[in-house]
């Protein structure tokens, strides 16, 4: 449709294009790892778009430090059901 | 001086007047005539238009020019312009031209809207209005009343006598090279006529056309193949086929076109329309069959353009004329090349503006617990309830309306052309939803349901033309005030939802998907089950309180999954999704079946499958399912591999983005547009082919694919490669259950024999997603509680 601007998902993609020779020069391992941080970028794309801020990396970036962090919460809790019916039994 | 009452059928210009076809109750034609001058206006420094006024008397056109007073759309000032009162109809185009290349300088108003349009607004009648006339002895009409509006919701249409003229067979396009004999369907019978001898075809169908005399000819592919074929034979043969039931004129033709619009190239075929006669070709219409008639007759009688042009306009001109309409009622001029640009905007300015609606990517996986709730025709109630028009956005006169997030306020004061439009096509649309709602099933439901969906089809347009700017009413400005304002009644009822304790998954522009634990039927067995619905009404009325747009509820899944991308299965899409309401319907976006290039095999596969899906009432109740859906999956795969699929349903269907020769990589579909074109067809971009894939990977490439109508049935297809496709719709169907690929390969390579093993593997994996992150976690007890 006639956008005047790319859209959030655009700029994600023009983003990571901008890194292909920094993914290039990772290790295997570290290739995936990266690709999952853009994908949280991905998922918080309607969020992104929405905040209109002016350098859409930094909200990117955010948003990849947000999912990261669900994942340390969501472990820790783990951690203290295992360690909780650990002491139980 | 005699009277006659009948609906208006076909209105058109011929030299000084409107002919007007009247049918009566009896289903009688009635050919009037009408006096009409019609007039455009022109604006401008007072000694230019006295000019122009000069001008035009002395290239001795039939004119009347005069000076009036007109409303300007944007400023809404009283404006004094030149009026131009054309008496001959046929000139009126030509004379408008003409003058707006002479005198370039000058704003020219209402020059463009069609003759019949503007018979309409002047008599305020409109296509099958129903009217009371008063004519003379040659039929010239000395009054005319309306005893009808194009607001009620109940009314009559005059009887219609119908001719169906098709090519025999199987429905494939004749202009792919398929050739059949031709049959021609009226009321009594239906009859074969052999193209060996054109002679007797054609006098055996003008001897129809006269016998019968039908008000409307249906056809498939008559506009771009079946009429012209025949008027070209009855030219040639010097045979007259009656077409029209106008004897003074031939049918008129529109050459066919193709053009780009909203990233895709469409294909506008040729269009023939008849004089007092319609012709709808099915296949170049929005309808398939009698009921969708009755929608295009009530866009017909909402728009004021006649039922021949309403079944063919893009979408857009209707609401844009109902627009001009409700402009000539006010008084207000109607631009001709709109003269309004764009406002300069900072960069800022413009990241903030230049968005559409809010699109989240859905929490993937499968979920119960889940409801759907959608604003209601969300865009046209907040242009009718904020008053967005592309007059009243940045008005002078209220700074304090403003708009959320861009800041552009929105005039209190003066009622928008837009919303005026629109309101009452809003009113008369829930009038009809509540009818479905109300009336029992039957033939009367399915008149409303036709009808409420043409309002659907008008409504949807509006939108889109306040933001294209060659539209008349249309302004961008306009356009981002709206879909700020929908954004921001998106993310209140977002947090109203949570602040009620519900769990947004999903919310796409106009609708939200909410979670809460124990508000559907399964889980409120202890308590009354009446409690969930009242907790999804008072959030419905709490958000419609707030945000001013009335919000419904779609439906409680028993069950819905949010499907991950093609690409990659570890990222979200917003609009792929299976679930299944209370009720037991299967509501899907995205998959296979709702593809037009699947091939109608892959189609019902799924559908079996998904209908097997549906029966579990929540997610634990899905898993015991699978092997059934993999015996089905194996059934049908036998199928392709036995030969038993007929070849029809293997048909796949796509549109040529290009032209045939311009498609550098030999993909099957590129090989099957060339070789139609090798058998001397034209095709042109935006147009479909339909092909068959034989064999996939052939070293001769026109052994890969060939298109359907040169397919007979004799050669082998490609089995493997369509179970290949059948395996991949079985997938979408089975992921959310954390079954992949590798797994359903192995199930339907075992046969159903193993299908006991399914359930113990199943048994064993218990799986959710979290995050983009996600991995197929492990579901602890501990962790759903």
């Amino acid at each position: 449709m006639g956008r005047t601007l790319p859209s959030f998902m655009q700029v994600i993609l023009s983003e990571q294009a901008s890194l292909a020779k920094f993914r290039r020069a990772l290790r295997f391992e570290d290739q995936s790892a990266l690709d999952d941080l853009f994908r949280m970028a991905h998922y918080h794309a309607a969020e992104s778009a929405y905040a209109s801020h002016a350098l859409p990396f930094e909200v990117m970036l955010l948003a990849m430090l947000l999912e990261e962090h669900k994942v340390v919460l969501r472990l820790q809790r783990q951690i203290e059901r295992l360690e909780l019916s650990g002491e139980s039994t | 001086m005699k009277v006659l009452d009948g609906w208006i059928f076909d209105v058109y210009p011929a030299g000084q007047e409107m002919v007007v076809w009247v049918s009566d109750p009896e289903g009688r034609a009635h050919c009037l005539r009408d006096t009409f001058t019609p007039a455009f206006f022109v604006g401008g420094d007072p000694a230019e238009l006295l000019a122009a006024a000069h001008f035009l008397v002395d290239q001795g056109w039939s004119v009347k020019p005069s000076r009036t007073k007109r409303t300007e759309l944007f400023s809404g000032h009283t404006i004094g312009v030149l009026q131009v009162e054309v008496t001959n109809l046929n000139l009126f185009t030509i004379i408008f031209e003409r003058l707006t290349r002479a005198k370039p300088r000058l704003g020219y108003y209402n020059g463009d809207i069609s003759l019949p349009q503007m018979y309409f607004f002047a008599r305020n009648a409109f296509p099958l209005a129903f009217c009371h006339f008063v004519l003379n002895g040659d039929n010239r009409i000395l009054a005319l009343e309306v005893d009808d509006s194009p607001w009620t919701l109940d009314y009559k249409l005059p009887p219609l006598k119908r001719m169906v003229i098709r090519l025999e067979g199987d429905a494939i396009n004749p202009n792919h090279g398929y050739r059949a004999p031709l049959v021609v369907e009226t009321e009594d019978a239906t009859r074969e006529l052999n193209g060996d001898d054109p002679r007797a075809l054609l006098e055996t169908l003008r001897d129809l056309l006269v016998r019968h005399d039908p008000d409307l000819i249906v056809t498939d592919w008559g506009d771009s193949f079946i009429l012209p074929r025949l008027l070209q034979m009855s030219k040639k043969y010097n045979i007259p086929l009656p077409f029209n039931r106008d004897p003074s004129r031939p049918p008129q033709f529109h050459p066919p076109d193709s053009y780009f619009s909203y990233g895709r190239i469409v294909y506008k075929t040729a269009a023939q329309m008849l004089f007092g006669r319609w012709h709808i070709d099915r296949r170049n219409a929005f309808l398939t069959d009698d009921y969708e008639l009755e929608g295009a007759f009530e866009i017909a009688r909402l728009t004021q353009i006649p039922v021949q042009r309403v079944v063919r306009t893009s979408t857009g001109t209707g609401i844009s004329a109902m627009e001009i309409a409700t402009a000539y009622r006010r008084g207000v001029l109607v631009p001709w090349h709109k003269q309004e640009p764009e406002a300069w905007k900072s960069g800022l300015d413009l990241v903030r503006s230049d968005k559409g609606g809010l699109v989240y990517q859905p929490v993937l996986g499968l979920h119960e617990d889940v409801a759907e709730i959608d604003f209601i025709s969300m865009y046209p109630s907040i242009m009718a309830r904020l008053n967005v028009s592309p007059e009243t956005v940045s008005c002078k006169c209220c700074p304090d309306n403003r708009v959320p997030e861009i800041g552009y306020s929105i005039c209190k004061k003066r009622r928008g052309l837009v919303p005026e439009t629109i309101e009452p096509l809003i009113r008369k649309r829930v009038e009809y939803k509540k009818r479905i709602r109300e009336v029992p099933d039957g033939p009367e439901r399915e008149i409303y349901r036709r009808r409420q969906s043409a309002h659907k089809w008008l409504l949807v347009t509006c939108f889109g033309y306040l933001g294209y700017k060659n539209a008349r009413f249309g302004r961008i400005e306009a356009h981002e005030a709206v879909t700020a304002y929908g954004r921001e009644c998106l993310l209140r009822a977002k947090e109203i939802a949570e602040s009620r304790g519900f769990r947004v998954l999903h919310a796409n522009v106009d609708s939200l998907w909410v979670q809460k634990r124990r508000t559907t039927k399964k889980h409120s067995d202890a308590c009354p089950e009446r409690i969930g619905r009242e907790e999804y009404n008072a959030l419905l009325n709490e958000i419609t309180r707030v945000t001013c747009i009335p919000i419904a509820l779609e439906g409680i899944y028993r069950w819905v999954a949010f499907l991950p991308s093609r690409q990659d299965e570890r990222m979200s899409v917003a609009n792929r999704y299976i679930g299944v309401f209370e009720e037991g319907e299967i509501k899907m976006r995205g998959i296979e079946t709702r593809r037009r290039d699947t091939p109608p095999f892959v189609v019902v596969a799924q559908m079996e499958m998904l209908r097997v899906l549906a029966s579990a009432e929540s997610c634990e109740e899905l898993k015991p399912l699978v092997p059934r859906v993999i015996e089905i999956a194996c059934a049908y795969a036998d199928a392709l591999r036995s030969g038993q699929v007929p070849y029809q349903d293997l048909v796949i269907t796509k549109r040529l983005s290009r032209d045939p020769m311009a498609y550098s990589k030999d993909t099957l579909l590129a090989i099957a547009a060339k070789e139609i074109l090798g058998s001397g067809v034209e095709l042109s971009p935006g147009g479909s082919i339909q092909y068959i894939i034989t064999e996939e990977h052939a070293g001769a490439k026109c052994d890969r694919a060939r298109p359907f109508v040169h397919y007979r049935g004799q050669e082998p297809y490609d089995a493997e490669k369509y179970i290949e496709l059948l395996l991949r719709a079985v997938e979408t169907v089975l992921t959310p259950l954390g079954i992949g690929r590798t797994q359903i390969d192995e199930w339907v390579k075992q046969g159903t024999g193993e299908a006991e093993r399914a359930q113990r593997y199943l048994a064993k994996k218990k799986v959710e997603y979290w995050g983009p992150l996600f991995e197929f976690a492990e579901r602890t007890k501990a962790a759903t509680q």
